[in-house]
C-alpha cells in the first residue's frame, strides 16, 4: 500500500520548468493520462477479455451442451448438472478433493507457522534458511517435483530404500490406494514456504511492547505465544487459509503426473480438476465438463464466503 | 492492518476467477474449434507443403519412423512430414486436444479403440475416396476392421496377435523349462508361474497379473464363448464371465504366480522400457506380438512369444485372432489431403518403408511387402512375424471392433482389477459394476 500512495505523490510531483504543450488544459492533460495508462494497459486487458472472461463464457454456454469436442455442440438444458447427481466417481472425486484440502490446508500451516516462528527468533543465517524453505513452494507444484516424488516414494523408491536401511519393509505407497493420497497430501505440506514467508512478515509487523510488557508482566513463552502472538496473527493466518484452500481445490499437476493421469490407483487420487479433465478430454465429455468447473466454482466461492462469515468470530484486527 | 485484509480480498476473488480459468483457456480452444483453423501449416511460396504425423510408441519405434520420413522427404522434396511423437498413456488426450482445436495431425497413427470415436464424428477422411492410395495388395481380411457404415477410416497399419511374451534368461534363473504353450491351460500355467515365483525368491515373479487391459478380458471371454463387444456395439460380457475371470485373477495371485497388488498397480501404467518385463522382475507377462521387439531391447534379451494358456489345453481354443496392431487414418480437415494420402501409401506400399518398419508396427498386411521383408527381419521381428504365421490354422472369427465409447474400457477395467487386487471389492461386485459402468459409457 506504502509504494502505491508513493507512486501517486511521485506522480503529482511537476518536474521544476516543466512546460505544458500548447492549448493543454488539465483535463486534456487527465484524459491524456488516461489513454497513456489504458495503453499499458493493453497487454492485459486483452488477456484478461481474450484468454480469461471470453472463455469463462464459452465454458458457461457449454455447461449447458452435449459437446463431444468434434461435432457442434448440442443445447441440452441441466441436463449435465443433473447427471452430476447421479455420477458416483464424481462424489468419489468430491470425497477425494475435500479429504486432501481439509488434511493437508492445516497441515501446511501449522509447519509454516512454527518454522515462522522459530525463524522469527533471529536465527543467524535467516535469509538463507528462509530460502530453502520457500524453495519448495516455486518447484513443489511443478511437474519435475511430481516425478521425484513419484520416484521417491514407488516401490523400489528412496524412502523404502531408508525405511530397509531400519528393518522396516516398505511398500508400494504410490501403487495402493490406501496410501496413495498420503504422498499427495505431503507434497502439499512440503510446500509450506509461501504461507511461512507471509507468517514471517506477519510476525515482523507485532509491535514489540506487546511482548515487553507481557515479559514484565511474567508471561512464559508459550503465554506470550498464545495470548500475543496468535491473535495478532490472525489476520494473516485468515488470509494463508483462504488462499492455500483456493490452491488445494485446484491441485491438478501433482494428482496427475504421480498417477500418470488416471487418479489411480482405483480412483484413490482422483482430484475433482483431474476427473473434470478425463471427462472433458479423455471421455470426449466437454460439456459434462465444463458443468463440473461451474460446480468447482460456486464450491470455491461458498467456501470462501462462508470463511469470511466465519472470519468475524475468529479473526482480530489490531486498529 | 485493514489495507492487507483489503488486498486479502481482492486477491482472493483474482484466484476464484483462476479456478476455472485453466478450464476456460481449453473451453477457448474448443470455441475457436468452431471457426476454422488451420491444420499444420499450408502451402508456401515454392509449393511446398507441410504435414503432421501423430504417432505414439517406444523409442525404437520413433527412430525407425524418423527414418521413414526421411526417405520419403527424399523421394518427395516437395513434401516436409513433421513428426509429432509421445507415450500412449498421453498420446489420446493430446489428439482430442488438438482435434478440438481443429488443429488435428493430418497423418494420424490411430488405435482400434478410438477409430470410431473419432470417424463417427466425422475427424476422419475415408480412404477409399483418397487420391493415390492403394489396397489392392492387402491380405483382405486386415482391411475389415478399419472399413465399417461403407468407407475406410483406418488402414491396417500391421497384423498383431495378443500373446504371453517369456523371458528365457528369468525362466533359466529359476530352474524351470520353457512350458510348451500349444496345449497349456490356466492352471498349468499358474503352477509354472507359480513355481518360477518360489524358485527366485524375491527376486521377481512367474507373470503379470491380467486385466490391466481390455484385450486379456477379451481373450477369455472368446475362451468362453462370449467376447467383449458384440457385432452390433453392445458389450458381450456376462456378470458371470467377469466374476469368473476376477476369480482365476485371485486364484493366480494366491498362488503366488503374480506379482503384489501394489507391483501391479505401479507396473500397468508404467512405460514399456520401465515395465516388470523390461525390467526382468517377471518371466512372462502379457503382450501385443508386435511389441516383442521393444520389449526385447528393452529388456536386452531376447524374449519368446508364447500362446495364450486356454481352457481345455487345445490352442485352436485360446481365442487367438489377428487384431489390426494400429492403423493409419488421415484426419477429415487435413489441409493436403492428397499429400498425406501419397505419405500413407508410402507407409503401406512401398518397399523402401517396408525396409526399415519391417514388423515393429506387426506383421505388413500388405503381402508384397510382407514377402520382401521377411528375411531381412531382425531376430525379434522375424519371430513375431513367425509366430504370426504359425497360429494362422489355430485363429478365430476377428473381434468386432468396440463401439463409440469403447475406448475407455482400458481404464474402467485396470480400476477394477486394482479394487480386485487390493481386495476392496469382491470379484462378483467388481464385475457388475464394471458391466454398469461400462454400459453407461458405450454409446
Amino acid at each position: 500500500m506504502s509504494a502505491l500512495s508513493e507512486l501517486g505523490t511521485l506522480r503529482r510531483k511537476k518536474p521544476p520548468g516543466h512546460k505544458r504543450g500548447p492549448g493543454g488544459g488539465a483535463g486534456k492533460k487527465a484524459t491524456k493520462d488516461n489513454l497513456a495508462a489504458y495503453l499499458f494497459l493493453t497487454p492485459w486487458l486483452i488477456g484478461l477479455f481474450v484468454i480469461t472472461i471470453g472463455p469463462m463464457l464459452a465454458s458457461l454456454y457449454l455447461a449447458f451442451t452435449d459437446y463431444n469436442l468434434i461435432q457442434a455442440p448440442e443445447w441440452i438444458g441441466l441436463e449435465n448438472f443433473t447427471r452430476m447427481l447421479s455420477d458416483e466417481r464424481l462424489h468419489n472425486s468430491l470425497r477425494v478433493t475435500f479429504t486432501y484440502v481439509l488434511v493437508s490446508v492445516p497441515l501446511q500451516l501449522a509447519l509454516a507457522l512454527l518454522l515462522a516462528v522459530v525463524l522469527d527468533r533471529g536465527v543467524r543465517g535467516m535469509a538463507f534458511y528462509r530460502s530453502i524453505f520457500y524453495l519448495p513452494s516455486l518447484l513443489g507444484s511443478s511437474v519435475a517435483i511430481a516425478i521425484l516424488w513419484k520416484q521417491v516414494f514407488g516401490t523400489e523408491g528412496l524412502l523404502n530404500q531408508l525405511l530397509a536401511q531400519v528393518g522396516i519393509e516398505g511398500k508400494g505407497w504410490i501403487s495402493d490406494p490406501s496410501t496413495a493420497l498420503g504422498t499427495l497430501v505431503a507434497l502439499n505440506v512440503w510446500t509450506f514456504g509461501a504461507p511461512m514467508v507471509i507468517f514471517l512478515a506477519g510476525l515482523r509487523q507485532i509491535p514489540a511492547m506487546y511482548y515487553e510488557a507481557a515479559a514484565v508482566d511474567g508471561a512464559g513463552s508459550w503465554r506470550r505465544f498464545r495470548s500475543i502472538t496468535l491473535p495478532m496473527l490472525t489476520p494473516i493466518i485468515f488470509f494463508n487459509l483462504v488462499l492455500q484452500i483456493i490452491h488445494a481445490f485446484q491441485s491438478f499437476t501433482q494428482a496427475f503426473v504421480v498417477s500418470g493421469g488416471t487418479g489411480g490407483p482405483s480412483d484413490s487420487t482422483m482430484f475433482y480438476t483431474l476427473y473434470l479433465y478425463d471427462r472433458g478430454f479423455g471421455n470426449f465429455d466437454m460439456g459434462y465438463a465444463s458443468a463440473m468447473a461451474w460446480f468447482l466454482l460456486v464450491i470455491i466461492a461458498v467456501l470462501t464466503a462462508a470463511n469470511f462469515v466465519a472470519s468475524k468470530y475468529w479473526v482480530f484486527y489490531d486498529d | 492492518m485493514r489495507p492487507l485484509i483489503r488486498t486479502v480480498s481482492s486477491r482472493g476473488s483474482r484466484r476464484r476467477f483462476r479456478a476455472v480459468a485453466a478450464i476456460a483457456i481449453a473451453a477457448s480452444l474448443l470455441a475457436a474449434s468452431a471457426c476454422g483453423g488451420d491444420s499444420g501449416g499450408g502451402a508456401n511460396a515454392d509449393g511446398e507443403v507441410t504435414l503432421r504425423f501423430n504417432w505414439w510408441g517406444s523409442d525404437t519405434r520413433h527412430k525407425i519412423t524418423q527414418e521413414v520420413i526421411d526417405s520419403f522427404q527424399k523421394e518427395h522434396p516437395k513434401i516436409k512430414i513433421k513428426g509429432e511423437y509421445g507415450e500412449w498413456s498421453g498420446y489420446w488426450d493430446k489428439l482430442a486436444t488438438t482435434v478440438a482445436a481443429n488443429d488435428a495431425p493430418d497423418i494420424i497413427q490411430m488405435d482400434e479403440k478410438y477409430l470410431r470415436e473419432y470417424a463417427d464424428r466425422g475427424a476422419l477422411l475415408d480412404l477409399k475416396k483418397a487420391d493415390g492410395l492403394s489396397t489392392d495388395k492387402f491380405e483382405p481380411d486386415t482391411l475389415g476392421a478399419g472399413e465399417f457404415d461403407g468407407g475406410l477410416y483406418g488402414l491396417n497399419a500391421g497384423i498383431n496377435a495378443f500373446t504371453i511374451v517369456a523371458n528365457p534368461a528369468v525362466f533359466k534363473a529359476a530352474g524351470v523349462p520353457m512350458p510348451d504353450d500349444k496345449t497349456w491351460t490356466w492352471d498349468q500355467y499358474t503352477q509354472i508361474a507359480a513355481q518360477i515365483t518360489t524358485k527366485l525368491n524375491g527376486k521377481g515373479w512367474g507373470t503379470g497379473a491380467y486385466g490391466t487391459n481390455d484385450a486379456s478380458l477379451n481373450m477369455w471371454a472368446r475362451q468362453h464363448g462370449q467376447s467383449l463387444f458384440t457385432k452390433d456395439g453392445k458389450l458381450g460380457v456376462t456378470p458371470e464371465g467377469v466374476t469368473e475371470f476376477y476369480t482365476n485373477l485371485l486364484k493366480m495371485r494366491d498362488a503366488k504366480a503374480t506379482p503384489t497388488a501394489e507391483f501391479t498397480s505401479q507396473d500397468m501404467n508404467a512405460p514399456l522400457d520401465q515395465g516388470g518385463m523390461a525390467t526382468g522382475k517377471l518371466a512372462m507377462s502379457y503382450s501385443w506380438s508386435n511389441q516383442l521387439n521393444a520389449l526385447s531391447k528393452a529388456s536386452g534379451q531376447q524374449l519368446k512369444l508364447l500362446r495364450l494358456p486356454s481352457v481345455s489345453g487345445k490352442a485352436t481354443e485360446n481365442g487367438a485372432y489377428y487384431k489390426g496392431s494400429m492403423f493409419w487414418s488421415i484426419s477429415s480437415r487435413s489441409k493436403h489431403p492428397k499429400e498425406a494420402a501419397e505419405f500413407v501409401n508410402y507407409l503401406a506400399n512401398s518397399t523402401a518403408a517396408g525396409n526399415l518398419l519391417l514388423a515393429e508396427r506387426g506383421v505388413p498386411p500388405n503381402t508384397e511387402i510382407r514377402a520382401e521383408v521377411a528375411p531381412k527381419l531382425k531376430p525379434a521381428d522375424a519371430a513375431s512375424h513367425a509366430f504370426i504365421q504359425e497360429i494362422v490354422k489355430e485363429l478365430g472369427e476377428p473381434s468386432p471392433p468396440p463401439p463409440v465409447g469403447g475406448g475407455q474400457v482400458e481404464k474402467i477395467i485396470q480400476r477394477y482389477t486394482t479394487e480386485v487386487l487390493f481386495g476392496r471389492q469382491k470379484p462378483d461386485q467388481a464385475a457388475k459394476a464394471f458391466i454398469d459402468e461400462v454400459n453407461g459409457e458405450i454409446k
